[in-house]
């Protein structure tokens, strides 16, 4: 991972799952980021706890302006993903925490 | 990008007004009880409680159910509502129906205005039932709470027409069974065949993704589906022969089934990875609790024990009172809490991340109030039971007053969410 995706990966800890209230970055939700200096392009791969997710829209567009605001130039494509399908071990161990899991 | 459930929400405007219509409705019915404590002490086939007994289940549960049902429809199903049109008209005629049917039973006047409150009240449900089911026909998730959504709408139908069967029949006697035969037979179809399979089949998808739990044994619903299905036909058809071994087959089938459901909910629990609950669940894992009373009463009821006797309308209206404003009521007020902040809150910011203050779900209402309104319903509905079974107008008057407090909170919360406005950044 170079260091631009490093930041996006940061910078996606400011999304937060509004019925969990733990960012998606802990929540493991985000699987990869690519990031293209040549064709101005970055892509999140996120998946959903459920597919019935009812927050998935607001999360997707979340996730779409926090990196959108911080690179203008650039076309970044949110692209929702179901495969793996997200299980507990996704959680850091921050996120284990904040939910109280152990 | 793959379509996801809130893609094929619903407008607001079809689902919102249906929780304030309930909830306004449950307030009033508080107030019945508060100026009529004596309608729970007497038998159940009287003037006034089949008046509060309609508007709680029509006007107040049904109601937030029908709502409830079109946001949630396109979460289990993972497709559009067929019409929010139908959802509107629906929508009108439970409610001018319902307000009508309650009327006529508090008069207790059996003439033409019941007979078209009744039709209204089918009707709504007949437009309700094509909705669901030309909802689910356009689905291919074949998964078991679709089976107990599909049959939940059925078992409406048939009880509503049942009523208005009776209603007639009060009028114009044809049927040989007892009215109260009859009564038990309609409200068992609409309590269990309606209420609690509706509950199992939209609970048993929502509560494992609201606790996020994973991998829950999902097979105790099929056993829970088929002893519902094959034990309540059995039921009804043994109330309406008067055959009491029939039904105490029956409810040796249903009890099992709704105790496997249960027991697939404490799975969930166990392994939910969301260890702290907000207050919305709180109050639902206690909605589960108090089914256990009713669960109990059926069968201490079904035991004919000689020295409760004397106390069997009593408790029979227990019984009653338990399911309806005990295990139903509570959970629906719950669950009010894990659905409405969040269908207001997705219409108020949607398309407006990162131009205003993005606010949690949660902070649409007062979680203080919640939590008052718990305890108040806690010790309001356990007076109430006890005062129902102590034939104490007395200790259902103070229960109703505390209930009518709980309500007031409730509507406080639902209005508070309802005209939530966003704050600019």
């Amino acid at each position: 991972m170079d260091t631009e995706e490093k930041k996006i990966f940061e910078m996606l800890k400011g999304v937060v799952d509004p019925e969990l209230m733990v960012n998606i970055i802990d929540m493991g939700l985000v699987y990869g980021v690519t990031y293209d200096s040549l064709s101005k392009q970055i892509d999140v791969a996120l998946t959903l706890t459920s597919p019935g997710c009812p927050m998935g829209g607001i999360i997707i567009e979340d996730a779409q302006q926090t990196v959108g605001s911080n690179y203008p130039d650039f076309e970044v494509n949110i692209n929702l993903v179901w495969e793996p399908v997200w299980s507990v071990e996704k959680l850091t161990e921050k996120g284990k925490a904040e939910l109280g899991y152990s | 990008m793959n379509q996801i459930a809130s893609q094929n929400a619903p407008s607001p405007k079809v689902v919102v007004p249906h929780f304030v219509f309930g909830a306004l409705i449950w307030l009033g019915v508080t107030l019945l009880i508060v100026f009529n404590p004596d309608v729970f002490t007497q038998h159940y086939f009287n003037a006034e409680l089949l008046a509060i007994t309609h508007l709680l289940v029509l006007g107040w549960i049904t109601m937030v159910i029908f709502g409830a049902l079109y946001q949630l429809l396109p979460v289990i199903m993972e497709v559009k509502l067929y019409s929010e049109t139908l959802a509107k008209i629906a929508f009108v005629l439970l409610g001018i129906g319902t307000l009508l049917l309650a009327f006529t039973f508090w008069q207790f006047t059996f003439d033409t205005l019941m007979f078209i409150a009744g039709v209204l009240i089918v009707t709504s449900v007949g437009l309700f039932v094509v909705n669901v089911l030309f909802t689910a026909h356009s689905s291919n998730k074949k998964v078991i709470e679709r089976a107990f959504i599909i049959s939940s709408v059925i078992w409406l139908l048939f009880t509503v027409l049942a009523g208005l069967t009776l209603a007639i029949n009060l009028s114009y006697p044809f049927l040989k069974v007892s009215h109260v035969e009859l009564l038990k037979l309609h409200a068992h179809a609409g309590l269990v065949g309606w209420f609690v399979q509706l509950i199992i089949g939209v609970s048993s998808k929502l509560l494992p993704m609201f606790m996020v739990a994973h991998h829950v044994n999902t097979k105790k619903l099929n056993f829970t589906f088929y002893a519902i299905n094959i034990g309540l036909p059995i039921g009804i058809v043994s109330l309406f022969l008067e055959f009491k071994i029939g039904v105490v087959f029956s409810v040796a089938l249903v009890v099992p089934g709704i105790v496997s459901y249960l027991s697939f909910l404490v799975e969930a629990y166990k392994k939910r990875v969301k260890k702290q609950l907000d207050i919305g669940m709180k109050q639902s894992v206690l909605s589960f609790a108090i089914l256990v009373i009713p669960l109990f009463l059926a069968f201490t009821l079904l035991s004919n024990f000689n020295f409760l006797e004397t106390i069997t309308i009593p408790l029979s209206v227990a019984y009653g009172s338990a399911i309806v404003i005990g295990f139903i009521t509570s959970l629906v007020m719950g669950q009010t809490y894990k659905t409405l902040p969040f269908i207001v809150w997705l219409k108020v910011y949607r398309g407006k991340v990162g131009k205003v203050v993005l606010p949690l779900p949660k902070d649409l209402y007062s979680e203080k109030v919640a939590i008052a309104q718990v305890w108040l319903f806690v010790i309001g509905f356990g007076l109430l039971l006890i005062g129902i079974s102590a034939t104490s107008k007395t200790l259902v008057m103070i229960s109703g007053i505390l209930l009518l407090l709980s309500v007031a909170l409730y509507n406080f919360n639902i209005l508070k969410i309802v005209l939530h406005k966003p704050t600019n950044k």
